[in-house]
């Protein structure tokens, strides 16, 4: 199991989150729709990031973040037919490990990617990427490949 | 014509890859049950065992979300299209942190709050709370944060408990004196509350170090005495996105005010610009009454405490005025500053700026009296020349580090003990950073004395010199 990514992606990801900090920076993986997509093992290539605002209020945006639904349905249906889709996310953990959350976990949809960073002091330090397994009780590490 | 349910890709593996389904229904409840009749795996996937919507599972009829009309309920038509959007949330484990049975014990008159709760417990645990200074406002402050169970308490101060705190800084105690005041405070409130952890910063905050301390707390507490580190606070605060629940003391009456709140005025909307040097005395040259700290810094906690919960009316754009002798309190309007050069709609500072210049107090009569490095001390040392070198710090602090060959004449005692000095001999005046010599270097010459300051004082001595006087 594991996501591909293309060359300068990850810079992008890191300046997102970095920007973002201390509030928690997000957005979409985009790439080809993988013909195993709830498989173990799959890979996943994502070939483009698009930051996007952090939806959640005020309040919280240090411990959490959402991405409008709106939005995302709007990317989906841009992309609609074309082969491409929505095949994971990134979000940051400010000061805190680039494991999911609990609330990650309840929150998380199967087969995506969910790439996480962890941004300590306003500078990325650890970069993971999760998949849910498919009965939603835990999440499993897969491997960041670098294009 | 029938009702199109558009899926996302994520969950189109559960439904043979289709991206869309066709259903005839009249109900957005029936055309999801007419999708799952077919795809039993997607149902999994959506609803919760109780047979509901999972809570991150948006549904939109065309472009309206179902729960702003009649959710499950909602009436649909031929033509209409049926979006199934995730909600793509989540985020680190902060908010998850959990309270064990002792905490839960402790903090029992919290929890039964419905204001507080549970929630609200683990919302104090999960914070983090910056106090500047650890003196008269800051002790009651830290001490009831502790005890609130906020879960990180960071202190910056740099000074030493001296007797004369003890009257009002009820952190320390007496056998604390000469200790630094950052071990004495962390001391106290480990043991008040060990399930909290708190984090000292011995060290002057600065214009360098302010922005990213500030960064890893929640709320900012000032109770500083000095305008320079004020403004600081303030400019930090804002360039952060932190709030200040600030306090100020005097004599016999006190400030309140949460300054850097969203949408709310800074502490230089209120004041934009410092009081001349020498025009407000600090606590230690205008005195304060021992309790009033206790008052402001309390409520200082109030405020804090009440910024992390997001109960009640915060202290946004009002400042409260506290008069001890006339035990009472008036709330001045205070409007946020469109023109404020920090806060305002077109802010110029965008870094922390030089606030000793700022405050005017750059142009002090250091400038004017003759001034040596530590270098040059210890050159005249080597040399043997011949001087008097008088240090005008306290006892306490004489006790912990002196230079050899100093005689030692408090500052408070000098005018006193003027006559023990020789206006025939050259004096060299050094105290621990070069501030009180150089009040002393003023004074003696005005009396006759050739007097020199030594800039940096002890503390510059200890760093380049002798390592092996302590630096306090």
């Amino acid at each position: 199991m594991s996501l591909k990514v293309k060359a300068g992606l990850k810079d992008l990801v890191k300046a997102t989150c970095e920007k973002a900090y201390p509030e928690e920076g997000c957005g979409l993986l985009l790439g080809p729709v993988p013909d195993d997509f709830d498989k173990q093992g799959r890979v996943v290539v994502a070939d483009e990031a698009r930051p996007l605002p952090n939806g959640w209020d005020s309040s919280s945006k240090t411990n959490r973040y959402l991405i409008d639904p709106r939005m995302l349905a709007k990317v989906e249906a841009e992309l609609s037919g074309s082969g491409r889709a929505v095949v994971g996310f990134f979000h940051s953990h400010p000061n805190h490990p680039a494991w999911p959350s609990p609330f990650d976990l309840m929150m998380a949809w199967p087969c995506l990617s969910y790439w996480i960073v962890r941004v300590q002091d306003g500078k990325l330090s650890d970069s993971r990427s999760w998949q849910r397994t498919e009965d939603s009780r835990s999440f499993i590490e897969e491997e960041i490949l670098e294009a | 014509m029938s009702i199109e349910i558009r899926l996302p890709t994520a969950l189109r593996v559960f439904a043979d890859k289709q991206d869309k389904i066709e259903v005839d229904a009249k109900t957005v409840g029936a055309a999801l049950d007419q999708m799952f009749g077919r795809h039993d795996r997607l149902k999994a996937q959506l609803l919760g065992p109780d047979g509901k919507l999972r809570s991150f599972v948006n549904v939109y009829v065309n472009e309206d979300d179902a729960r702003d009309k009649q959710g499950l309920n909602t009436p649909v038509k031929d033509g209409d299209t049926v979006l199934i959007v995730p909600a793509i949330a989540g985020g680190s484990t902060v908010a998850e942190v959990e309270l064990d049975k002792a905490e839960l014990i402790r903090y029992n008159r919290h929890i039964i709050l419905p204001e507080v709760g549970l929630e609200g417990q683990k919302k104090l645990k999960s914070s983090a709370v910056l106090c500047i200074g650890a003196g008269g406002l800051g002790s009651p402050l830290a001490l009831y944060l502790a005890a609130a169970g906020v879960g990180r308490i960071g202190i910056v101060d740099f000074d030493v408990v001296d007797a004369s705190n003890l009257q009002r800084q009820i952190l320390h105690d007496t056998p604390s004196v000469g200790t630094p005041k950052l071990q004495s405070a962390k001391k106290r409130l480990q043991a008040l509350n060990p399930h909290v952890q708190v984090e000292t910063y011995e060290e002057r905050l600065t214009s360098a170090n302010a922005v990213e301390l500030f960064r890893k707390y929640d709320v900012i507490a000032d109770g500083t005495d000095n305008f320079p580190t004020r403004y600081l606070v303030n400019d930090a605060c804002v360039l952060t996105g932190k709030p200040n629940a600030y306090g100020s003391i005097f004599r016999f009456e006190g400030q309140l005010a949460v300054f850097g709140a969203k949408d709310g005025p800074c502490y230089r909307c209120l004041y934009p610009e410092p009081p001349p040097p020498g025009l407000v005395p600090s606590c230690a040259e205008g005195g304060v009454l021992g309790v009033l700290p206790g008052v402001i810094g309390t409520m200082q906690a109030i405020e804090t405490i009440k910024l992390i919960l997001g109960i009640g009316r915060p202290l946004v754009g009002r400042l409260m005025l506290y008069d001890a002798l006339e035990q009472s309190w008036r709330t001045l309007k205070v409007k946020r500053n469109p023109a404020c050069p920090v806060c305002g709609d077109n802010p110029t500072i965008k870094a922390p700026i030089d606030y000793e210049a700022f405050c005017g107090l750059k142009e002090k009569p250091a400038n004017m009296i003759p001034e040596i490095s530590v270098e040059e001390l210890k050159a005249k040392l080597d040399k043997k020349e011949s001087f008097v070198l008088l240090d005008v710090r306290e006892q306490h602090e004489y006790d912990i580090a002196r230079i050899p060959g100093s005689k030692l004449i408090p500052l408070g005692e000098l005018d006193k003990r003027v006559q023990e000095l020789d206006k025939k001999s050259k004096l060299i005046v050094h105290c621990k950073m070069g501030g009180r010599s150089a009040r002393a270097v003023q004074f003696l010459r005005a009396q006759g004395y050739d007097a020199t300051n030594v800039a940096g004082g002890i503390h510059d001595w200890s760093e380049k010199i002798d390592p092996s006087v302590p630096l306090y």
